[in-house]
């Protein structure tokens, strides 16, 4: 990285790493410039930060630049406003509702129902692939089926006559009044249907994806947020125990 | 009991973040700067001390708003900087937005320069609770 002496550019590294990790639902592109960016920033600071020891330069250079946190704030919510399109409204709207019900410290009960929440949208999100990935193979399948028809329809026939093939119902009476050639084309079409459908849904997915890890950090976020809240409470009131017990003493 | 320092740090924080952004606007007006320059000259300009991050965030907002425009430009000191310049309806906004806070300023200033005022807002509490 750089010019850096070796402790100072693994502690660098080290802190842009966990930059990007702050970074992880920005889009690739978006993260490597803010990355350059940041690495830019915090070499030129460290060349004009004077001192002997690179360990404490770096240090000192970090320290005033501040928090990934802090310095990425603002990068997430411009990420999910760009990729998306009106489809990430509605998760914008589920987002809120949820803060709406849960944000505010409502016990065990709400955490549960929260987490049943997103769990259920897992689900949902697992059930949306599989039907997608069964799109792709249907069609990976009836396009096989096609290329054989029209390439080697002898194989197809004796597959037919096997039993390997069996094409009953309204599809199989509609094929008949076609020859050979047509009835793989028509498979063939069917099948690029099917296909187009799986990827469609795959890239559809990408978005859904990006929405339930957003909620997902947003409930962490909250939980990590309220764990802190808790924390600072207790030490603060463990600051006022020791002045609590002076003021009853003088009054006794 | 006098205002806890806390919530006095917490409410002076949240004034200079306001304040920031327009400064940064400011800087940005009539000559562009990349991030490091563009802290170096927020930090000798005023007695504002910054953590020197906070200053991409406000970025990314007003590139994101089309207030700024970016570009990577080769430096011989070391990794390419990216310089940004306000654009004209950055330009326009930061007139706007300096009008409004020299009404504002004007305004928190009339506190001290009409004496009788707050005076006057507690006789007329006094007689309401009289």
């Amino acid at each position: 990285m750089n010019n850096y002496p070796e402790a100072a550019a693994k502690i660098a590294s080290d802190y842009l790493e966990r930059v990007k990790l702050q970074l992880r639902l920005v889009p690739a592109n978006e993260q490597d410039e803010f990355l350059r960016e940041i690495e830019s920033h915090l070499y030129e600071a460290y060349q004009r930060t004077p001192g002997d020891d690179d360990v404490v330069r770096i240090l000192t250079v970090l320290r005033n630049f501040g928090e990934p946190a802090e310095v990425v704030s603002d990068r997430l919510p411009g990420a999910m406003v760009r990729s998306g399109t009106q489809g990430n409204l509605p998760l914008y709207a589920i987002g809120g509702i949820l803060i709406a019900l849960f944000g505010l410290p409502l016990g065990s009960a709400g955490v549960g129902i929260l987490a049943g929440l997103l769990g259920a949208l897992a689900g949902i999100l697992v059930a949306y692939y599989a039907v997608a990935g069964s799109f792709l193979l249907v069609g990976a399948a009836t396009m096989l089926l096609g290329l054989t028809r029209i390439v080697f329809p002898q194989l197809y026939d004796r597959l037919v006559m096997l039993g390997y093939i069996q094409m009953n119902g309204p599809v199989g009476e509609f094929l008949d009044h076609f020859p050979a050639f047509y009835q793989g084309l028509f498979l063939v079409l069917l099948a690029s249907a099917f296909a187009a459908a799986g990827l469609g849904m795959l890239w559809l997915g990408k978005y859904m994806l990006r929405g339930l890890r957003f909620l997902f950090s947003l409930t962490f976020d909250w939980m990590r947020r309220f764990a802190q809240g808790i924390r600072r409470k207790l030490r603060r009131d463990n600051r006022e125990a020791p002045r609590m017990s002076r003021v009853s003493f003088v009054k006794q | 009991m006098g205002y806890s320092d806390e919530g006095k740090d917490r409410r002076i924080t949240q004034l200079r973040k306001g304040i920031l952004e327009l400064a940064v606007m400011g800087a940005l007006y009539d000559e562009r700067h990349y991030g490091y320059s563009l802290v170096r000259v927020l930090s000798e300009s005023g007695s504002i001390s910054l953590k020197e991050g906070t200053v991409y965030p406000i970025l990314a907002r007003l590139d994101r708003d089309g207030l700024v425009r970016s570009e990577w430009v080769e430096s011989d000191q070391g990794p390419p900087r990216k310089y940004y310049a306000l654009t004209s309806s950055g330009q326009q906004l930061f007139d706007s937005l300096s009008q409004e806070l020299d009404i504002l300023v004007s305004l928190v200033q009339q506190k001290w320069k009409v004496p009788g005022r707050s005076a006057d807002a507690g006789k007329k509490l006094a007689v309401r609770k009289g």
